[in-house]
């Protein structure tokens, strides 16, 4: 495996200029100006860039003050339902990671995006498992595949991958077909170990023999 | 010629493994979606029961085939050894589908690359996923390594 793994970057495509007027998917629910001229007037420098795309508006929160912004949503604004929750690897160098929080007032079928970023040295984001229940295996599985920390989470196991595994896959660094010995495969014989080798059938590991019948 | 008086010869190896292979139950270790044809496999219109294979045995204990049939992620590749281990002996083993066989187009960190990487598998499948008649196949091809085994011969040598 090589010391430095070559990454090709593909740069975000620039939203289009007329992309609110001309673009045939954008939809209604998804444009809530009200909501975000609210946002500012509550929580002042605290909300930051509001972008648009496609009708729909994406705001960035300061990343301490995300569970107090996605409670006023939710208790003033009908904001009661977080759709998903997740991770995003933008490779840069400042303000690497992201977390992404989908919303939607049922009662108004309006739908909010809201955006943190962190830092790869300080990757840590508040939890919002107190305001949407539905965020405690969404950020367990960002913890999981990203790394981000999520401060106050009551229980951040990892989602799918063994407990001792050492690395975060769905960064980008990760070679997409893994690291060999990372996750261990039970022995082919009966001594109780497991193996650290990921193909030990190509490597001439043979299966135990159960009795001598089958021979 | 009166059967009632006359006798067949026969070997204990051949009435034996005549036994075991038109009763062979399976485990079915659904992974994935080739558990969906592992049913059809077992329903009315393939019919397993046919070839004494339809009881599908949901405890190790009770069965004599393992059908693996899904990709199998290497936490998963813990769960699956030990219900092997917990079948009794004589057992076989089916990879069924290119993921079970190979990895299959899961070429990625999380997926064991062809489930022989830690259990004895004794016919592959291809397909994605295969039909039904492709899992006959392999439990006839099954069948016929039983019936060519020498079990009882070497279990009273031994």
């Amino acid at each position: 495996m090589p010391k430095t793994l070559d990454f090709l970057f593909t740069p975000v495509d620039p939203p289009r200029k007329d992309a609110t007027e001309a673009n045939p998917l954008a939809k209604n629910s998804t444009f809530v100006p009200d909501v975000v001229e609210v946002l500012q007037a509550e929580f002042g420098s605290a909300i930051g860039d509001v972008t648009i795309y496609a009708n729909e508006h994406t705001i960035y929160v300061q990343t301490d003050r995300i569970a107090d912004v996605c409670a006023f949503l939710k208790d003033k604004h009908g904001f009661d339902y977080l759709s998903d929750l997740g991770g995003i690897d933008r490779f840069t160098e400042n303000d690497r990671f992201e977390v992404f929080y989908n919303l939607m007032a049922i009662d108004r079928g309006k739908r909010l995006r809201l955006k943190v970023r962190v830092d790869e040295d300080n990757a840590v984001v508040p939890t919002i498992v107190g305001v949407h229940q539905a965020a405690d295996w969404n950020e367990r599985e960002c913890w999981d595949m990203m790394g981000i920390r999520f401060e106050g989470h009551p229980d951040l196991r990892r989602m799918y991958l063994p407990e001792d595994f050492e690395y975060f896959p769905q960064r980008k660094e990760f070679p997409a077909l893994g690291i060999p010995g990372s996750l261990p495969l039970p022995s082919q014989v009966d001594d109780g170990k497991t193996v650290d080798d990921p193909f030990p059938a190509a490597h001439g590991s043979k299966p135990q023999l159960r009795t001598p019948t089958s021979q | 010629m009166d059967l009632q008086d006359s006798f067949l010869t026969t070997t204990v190896n051949t009435v034996v493994n005549w036994a075991r292979s038109n009763a062979i139950w399976p485990m079915p270790m659904g992974l994935a979606c080739c558990a969906i044809e592992m049913m059809a496999f077992a329903g009315p219109k393939a019919d397993a029961s046919r070839f004494g294979s339809e009881v599908f045995r949901f405890s190790p204990r009770q069965s004599d085939l393992m059908l693996v049939a899904g990709w199998c992620s290497y936490k998963m590749a813990h769960a699956v050894r030990r219900i092997w281990d917990q079948m009794p002996d004589p057992k076989w083993c089916i990879a069924m589908g290119a993921c079970a066989s190979t990895g299959g187009m899961h070429r990625c960190y999380g997926v064991v690359q062809g489930i022989d990487n830690f259990l004895p598998v004794d016919v592959y499948i291809p397909g994605c996923p295969p039909r039904p008649e492709a899992v006959l196949h392999a439990l006839m091809d099954i069948q016929e390594k039983i019936r060519n085994e020498h079990t009882v011969l070497i279990d009273s040598e031994t």
